[in-house]
């Protein structure tokens, strides 16, 4: 198991050390002059100049990429030209809207998803089958950031049981809380659609299992066959997609925070771009992408610990 | 293909979904002739008014019917879906041909690449081109094109490989046709049916990827309508006129929904066994 876990994490640094090279493509050599891109057209020479001078883009490629490496080695990521303040307090500031905002949505997704694909699964091929499959047919398809607006038009316009928007901060936890209810549950609409069908679909399979035939055989009642013998099976490929989606909703976020005006990383990365700020903009994209590699080697660990297949083949 | 046709009519979800994109692809025909009212003719007395016999969806904050404007909406996204889902195709289907006809590091290169921008959010990735190239409906249609690549690549390559390892397959090459002659004689032909069931799932994510970019002010620029655009505006106005919220993503979701219910229906009636990539 330790071979198969150093393996994953071997693969996933490979494929970081990728993705720094595509971001500081995409954002430092892709556009030619960064420079020109953070002040536009229409700036001064020698304010160009200066700016150049601030952010090292007057250095050769490889001396500014190995620098910004070292820089998210040691947590020094230089200073936002927007804010003029720490671009990693600034990313540290918002993370504590957009992590407990993500957690939220995957843990109602979760919290759904499975009854729903149980149910779905017990049911197969009858009415009860058929309405879930319907159900996330529509998450699937609906997007995200409208069924948000559509809550606001519900429980905050018409029902005033929710804010519209905004975030009143930690330091009221209620509050804060009860701001994050309707992005969450915005969030993770299509999340609920996907795990729900995953869940059918590994319960289908592994109810028809010997194992599952042999519970029943010896007289298991209908519960302990679903919920003791299938579901813990079906839960492997399940956990995988849920780790999948942990990602995809850290994504997702930056839309939905749009909507609903929540100060976290993915406003960040909105105001970063109508700001042309770029340096923030290439640490956030990294951080993502740390977050999504982070998530798919806890997949891989709780695969390994649900499952004793891995250790053995991988 | 009048057995698909006998299948197709006993396939409920088949048949809504085949409504569901022809009211979507008429719609989008139809504007490009006719329109109940010009889509930028503004006037400012007609603004945010509600449903009414002179405008069904009633009118936006610049006193634009909301009608017209979804209908030529629907235009915008067929043409940015469809021609990001075009690119994506083409490139991966060949890719993802020739990782499987040539194995090897060929092979292993492409897996790696694919891995890579799957380990990238799509999202993230149309932003991040968006925000350095510029936005603009071209951007949001290379940022959209980029993630169906490796979509594409990966799914051909796994049916390509499947057929490389058949019986006739293996006649062919002992008859000495060489490997491009075969990939397009005998494996494109034969795992095309999994090629169209992608497609039309890709396009349905592709229009959502096109919303959602343009929601955020990434996508086509105004004055060219656009349903996420169209939310955007409706949202600042959710107080005053909250109907004009509803209509632009009730178009999304039944345009999507159209194209989901198309894909599952038709993977029913070409394969069942078929697997689908379902990413985005």
């Amino acid at each position: 198991m330790i071979e198969f876990l150093s393996r994953r994490l071997a693969a996933a640094l490979v494929t970081l050390a990728l993705a720094t090279i595509v971001v500081f493509a995409v954002v430092e050599v892709l556009p030619g002059d960064p420079a020109l891109v953070m002040l536009g057209t229409d700036a001064r020479p020698d304010t160009l100049a200066a700016l150049r001078a601030k952010y090292g883009f007057d250095q050769p490629l490889l001396t500014r990429y190995l620098q910004w490496i070292g820089g998210l080695l040691t947590f020094q990521l230089g200073n936002s030209h927007a804010y003029g303040t720490s671009v990693a307090k600034l990313i540290g500031d918002r993370l504590v809207v957009t992590l407990p905002l993500a957690a939220m949505a995957l843990g109602w997704a979760t919290l759904v998803a499975i009854p729903l694909g149980v149910f779905a699964a017990w049911k197969h091929r009858r009415p009860g089958d058929w309405g879930v499959m319907g159900f996330t047919q529509i998450g699937i398809s609906v997007p995200n950031f409208w069924f948000g607006i559509v809550l606001v038009l519900a429980f905050a316009v018409t029902w005033q049981w929710f804010p519209a928007g905004g975030f009143p901060g930690w330091q009221e936890p209620l509050k804060s809380v009860h701001a994050l209810i309707l992005p969450a549950l915005s969030l993770s609409l299509g999340e609920i659609a996907i795990l729900a069908r995953v869940t059918r679909s590994a319960m289908l399979d592994t109810l028809r299992e010997d194992y599952v035939r042999t519970a029943r055989a010896k007289g298991a009642s209908e519960r302990v066959v679903l919920f003791r013998h299938a579901l813990r099976n079906a839960l492997i490929p399940v956990t995988t997609v849920a780790g999948l989606i942990a990602g995809f909703l850290v994504a997702g976020a930056v839309i939905i925070e749009s909507v609903f005006r929540l100060p976290g990383v993915g406003q960040l990365v909105y105001d970063s771009i109508n700001n042309r700020d770029l340096v923030v903009i290439k640490n956030v994209v990294i951080l993502f992408t740390i977050l999504v590699l982070i998530v798919n080697l806890l997949v891989d660990l709780a695969y390994a610990l649900l499952d004793p297949r891995p250790r053995v083949t991988a | 293909m009048s057995a698909f046709l006998a299948r197709a009519s006993r396939h409920v979800g088949f048949q809504i979904g085949a409504v569901l994109l022809l009211l979507f692809v008429g719609t989008a025909l139809v504007s490009v002739l006719w329109t109940p009212h010009p889509i930028d003719a503004l006037n400012m007395r007609t603004k945010l008014m509600p449903s009414s016999a002179a405008y069904l969806l009633g009118t936006d904050h610049l006193g634009r019917d909301v009608l017209s404007r979804i209908m030529v909406g629907a235009q915008t996204s067929i043409a940015v879906g469809l021609i990001a889902v075009v690119i994506g195709l083409t490139i991966g289907v060949a890719l993802g041909a020739w990782a499987a006809a040539r194995g090897g590091w060929v092979d292993e290169a492409l897996s790696r690449t694919s891995d890579l921008i799957f380990a990238f959010p799509a999202v993230l990735i149309a932003i991040l081109i968006t925000s350095v190239l510029g936005a603009s409906a071209q951007n949001a249609i290379l940022a959209i094109a980029i993630f169906n690549i490796p979509v594409f690549a990966r799914v051909t390559r796994g049916a390509a490989l499947a057929m490389w390892s058949r019986d006739f397959i293996r006649a062919a090459t002992a008859m000495g046709q060489g490997p491009v002659g075969i990939t397009l004689r005998h494996v494109l032909p034969n795992i095309a049916s999994v090629l169209i069931v992608q497609a039309t799932i890709q396009f349905a994510v592709a229009i959502l990827a096109e919303a959602g970019l343009s929601y955020l002010g990434l996508g086509a620029q105004p004055p060219v309508p656009s349903w996420g655009r169209m939310l955007r505006d409706a949202q600042t106005y959710i107080f005053q006129a909250p109907e004009l919220a509803v209509w632009p993503g009730l178009a999304i979701a039944l345009a999507v929904l159209g194209l989901n219910m198309l894909g599952d229906g038709l993977r029913d009636l070409l394969d069942p066994r078929l697997r689908l990539l379902r990413v985005g």
